[in-house]
């Protein structure tokens, strides 16, 4: 059914270009075009966050964050399986996908942490990725109260997902 | 930003210089191979949406979705330029399909258009935080996953998924309209 979706979509947008007498093929490749540039603005910004993101993994910053944290997150009803899934996911898609693979395989597809991980993993952002990359090119430097926000926001939601999953 | 990159950088490489000295170039290195091989992704993904913007914009047909999405944004962001209007519109109904390829390049460009003009900091406050937690209807990644691991019933996440998102996105909204300041 959502296969159909994007086709339909686009067929919508050619047709209803070919009645306002668009050039389809001057706009499409006018599009294009600045799809080059505009990557690389965002080239130089994600690889500070992936620099950023490995070194922090790597060096046990993140293990050792996950172990203070632990007992927190446990008062709000998050596991303590699921701290780092919940520590990753701000930074990196990747490597919360690879930990949501993990707890798969350990704990069952079909189990109370697999369907709470997926709920998290589901329902929030890679919010320093895309503060990194929406702001590429920006001057604005306020961007601290707006990713305090959203982190804030993600937390919400990944209590809820702990609880909803015990209902649901 | 920098306070966080700085704070992280100092603190993973003290201790790497006592664990394993020699990983931490590589880890940097491994970094950003992954940063270009996402750029190298992203350049046809942009190449491919911008190019049916383009003729979206051409036909006329962004500015209709604009004028439909006019009230739910003058809501969020009050009062908006027309060409920041425009790209936000299209950025916000690509978040709700989840179109997440077509979000970015649009998204890119409402931020530009924004700052061009004065006092419209709550704006992109709200702006990235409606995409940082933005709304996504099917979590079709998850579900793929799911169900190529053998799950008896992969769909039964969707529910609470929508709604976990939901909660995120209203929580952000809400602290946005509490915390940032508008100026009129």
């Amino acid at each position: 059914m959502s296969g159909y979706f994007i086709p339909v979509l686009f067929f919508i947008i050619l047709v209803f270009a070919f009645f306002k007498k668009v050039k389809p093929y001057d706009a499409f490749t006018q599009g294009a075009k600045s799809a080059l540039p505009f990557a690389a603005s965002i080239f130089p910004y994600l690889v500070s966050i992936f620099v950023m993101t490995e070194l922090f993994e790597i060096s046990g910053i993140s293990d050792g964050v996950t172990a203070v944290v632990s007992p927190i997150l446990k008062v709000f009803g998050i596991p303590k399986e699921l701290t780092k899934l919940v520590l990753i996911k701000p930074f990196s898609g990747n490597g919360s996908l690879a930990l949501l693979t993990e707890i798969f395989n350990t704990y069952g597809v079909d189990s109370y942490l697999a369907r709470c991980a997926c709920v998290i993993y589901g329902s929030s952002e890679t919010v320093f990725y895309i503060a990194a990359v929406y702001f590429a090119g920006a001057k604005t430097k306020k961007l601290l109260t707006p990713i305090i926000i959203s982190l804030v926001a993600t937390f919400a939601s990944c209590v809820f997902a702990c609880f909803i999953c015990l209902v649901v | 930003m920098n306070i966080i990159f700085g704070i992280i950088l100092i603190l993973s490489t003290t201790l790497l210089i006592f664990s394993n000295p020699e990983s931490v170039l590589s880890a940097m290195l491994s970094g950003g191979e992954k940063a270009l091989n996402l750029t190298l992704k992203m350049v046809v993904v942009y190449a491919v949406w911008l190019g049916i913007f383009e003729l979206m914009d051409r036909s006329g047909l962004s500015k209709k979705i604009a004028k439909l999405l006019r009230p739910c944004n003058k809501f969020l962001f009050g009062e908006l330029p027309d060409s920041a209007n425009d790209y936000m519109s299209l950025n916000i109904s690509a978040n709700l399909l989840g179109m997440s390829g077509a979000t970015t390049p649009m998204g890119i460009k409402s931020v530009l258009e924004l700052e061009k003009y004065p006092n419209t900091e709550y704006a992109i406050a709200m702006f990235f935080v409606i995409n940082a937690t933005s709304v996504q209807l099917i979590p079709s990644s998850v579900l793929a996953l799911r169900t190529s691991m053998g799950s008896a019933s992969p769909s039964d996440i969707i529910l609470p998924t929508i709604l976990a998102t939901l909660v995120s996105s209203v929580v952000g909204v809400l602290l946005v309209k509490i915390f940032v300041k508008r100026k009129a």
